[in-house]
């Protein structure tokens, strides 16, 4: 049973006491986090740092999430409603092991000519792990296929 | 008390956009999952900072001597494993970024500004770190030091959202047969809602949720879970591959050390608060009464593996120079002008039994990029602690 996204949700309680002890808390952590990384900016270079935090933040936000939107949409206009869920799962399992493996298949460590870094082929591994997810996916759905063909 | 609604009309959430599963009950058990995930991080995040920043008020233990291979290998595993997870939970809330009105009152907006640091910090941490796993540094900042300032950042975010999202995470997270069905309050969306639908249901997302977790730990964790070595094929690191079968971080070349380590002119040095300074040569150090000790050496990037050392108790020098009982020390490298050219033993690890400088592993010398000639290795300690091409002890 799930509330559906456009409607209203349910009547709660004004936010009380818990809620500003544990904003001052937590502002108060924040402070302490930004505080450091200004004190300590020949290290944290807050300017290339910022560059990353709020990037990053907008990368998803403005990129990464529209884009999937679409995906989804699209995954749900392309695929046969019996097989959509299992599609569905593959594409997500298969995608966190893509974006993982992102800076080990570039091999970045490799300019560090460190021997023991990086010492496997990560792109034919990446193909292994994902061919192993899609083989799975095609499992079930051919299992589900026979067992509502008897 | 009093009554509203919220953001019924928010564009984003209606249309071919919508998805029943962007529910409050998936966003509750997501965030939940985070949040136990985060803290995990915080924890043992803080707890290799402590080895590597060491106070005087808290001094780490070196025993159990696998107890910081278990913390960073359970550190840099969760942060892997967090990746879908935030990415997932992301998926669900991503829709109620456009609020309309924007702001409604003082708590909605200090709630919402507490979002950015959140979003940003998660996204920042989770990234960096598995980036910095990959030795991929596409930034100009020092990595442990902007990893450690940005995760006050997001935990700091972290416990306002937790007070902003207390309660109706509670009531989302109690069991759906303790709230009123929906259907009987209105018919119409309760049907919409609880119908099934065609894709992942909400507990088929949540499986798939944890089965990407599960499938990027059962790729990686083998680099400090040797059992499971063979199925790390996305590690970064193989316990068994490097020099005579063992990883190094940082090789000898890289540390600028290839003529210094290997020179005639070696020397090993015990000096500072002692009553008779020592010298000593290659072989006159391999001569001294050899200790030996199964000990790991685990990377704070998360690979580690666990092999017999040889070499000389850092005890029993501290004893043969006179240093006075509860003496420090710190092991000074001939790597010079880096982060790593000193590492600090306080009393406890410096006179500990198996705190050795170690001249052997695997019963053979040391290799260069190991630290030959001569390395620290301790119970208990990060591997960017245990110093490599030891020149030098100064006594405190």
């Amino acid at each position: 049973m799930s509330l559906p996204s456009s409607a209203p949700e349910e009547t709660r309680h004004r936010p009380g006491a818990g809620f500003w002890i544990s904003a001052v808390v937590g502002w108060a952590v924040i402070g302490y986090g930004l505080r450091g990384l200004f004190q300590h900016h020949v290290d944290t270079r807050p300017a290339n740092l910022a560059k990353f935090f709020i990037g990053g933040a907008l990368l998803h936000d403005l990129i990464v999430a529209p884009l999937l939107l679409v995906v989804g949409v699209l995954v749900s206009r392309a695929t046969p409603e019996r097989v959509r869920g299992v599609v569905q799962a593959a594409l997500i399992i298969s995608g966190s092991l893509m974006l993982f493996s992102y800076p080990l298949v570039r091999g970045y460590a490799h300019a560090l000519h460190n021997p023991t870094s990086l010492p496997h082929n990560y792109a034919a591994n990446l193909a292994i792990a994902v061919g192993v997810v899609w083989g799975l996916a095609g499992l079930v759905i051919v299992v589900r296929a026979l067992r509502r063909a008897h | 008390m009093r009554r509203f609604t919220t953001d019924a009309d928010a564009p984003l959430r209606q249309g071919p956009y919508q998805s029943p599963l962007r529910d409050e009950r998936l966003a509750a058990i997501l965030g939940a999952s985070l949040g136990v995930l985060f803290i995990i991080l915080f924890v043992t995040g803080l707890y290799s900072h402590l080895h590597q920043h060491p106070v005087s008020w808290l001094p780490v233990p070196s025993r159990p001597v696998g107890l910081f291979r278990v913390t960073q290998g359970v550190h840099v595993a969760a942060g892997i494993a967090s990746i879908p997870v935030l990415l997932i939970k992301l998926w669900v809330v991503w829709p109620r970024f456009v609020s309309i009105p924007p702001v409604k009152r003082v708590s909605h907006f200090v709630e919402r500004v507490g979002l950015f640091p959140l979003v940003a910090g998660a996204i920042f941490m989770v990234f960096s770190g598995i980036a910095n796993i990959a030795q991929w540094y596409p930034w100009r900042f020092a990595f442990p030091a902007a990893h450690f300032w940005v995760a006050w950042v997001t935990m700091g975010a972290l416990v306002a959202h937790l007070g902003a999202k207390w309660y109706i995470t509670r009531r989302a997270l109690r069991r759906p047969s303790r709230r009123p069905a929906l259907s009987a309050a209105d018919p119409a969306l309760g049907t919409l809602a609880e119908t099934a639908h065609p894709g992942l249901s909400r507990r088929g997302l949540l499986a798939t949720t944890a089965a990407a977790a599960g499938a990027l730990t059962v790729v990686t964790v083998g680099q400090t879970f040797e059992p499971l070595r063979r199925l790390a094929i996305l590690a970064p690191r193989d316990p068994k591959v490097g020099p005579r079968g063992r990883p190094v971080n940082r090789s000898a070349a890289n540390a600028g050390v290839l003529s210094s380590a290997t020179s005639a002119g070696y020397r090993f040095k015990v000096e500072g608060r002692v009553a008779r300074p020592l010298s000593f040569t290659l072989p006159e150090l391999r001569a001294l009464a050899a200790h030996q000790a199964n000990l790991p050496i685990a990377c704070v990037e998360g690979w580690s593996f666990s092999a017999p050392w040889s070499g000389v108790r850092v005890r029993d020098l501290l004893d043969m120079a006179g240093a006075a009982p509860g003496a420090t020390a710190h092991v000074q490298s001939l790597e010079a002008n880096s982060p790593y050219t000193f590492s600090y033993l306080d009393d406890d690890q410096a006179h500990d039994r198996d705190t050795l400088l170690a001249t052997h592993l695997d019963g053979q010398p040391l290799s260069l990029d190991h630290g030959y000639p001569l390395r620290l290795i301790g119970p208990g300690r990060p591997g960017v602690n245990q110093t490599k091409w030891v020149t030098r002890l100064v006594v405190r």
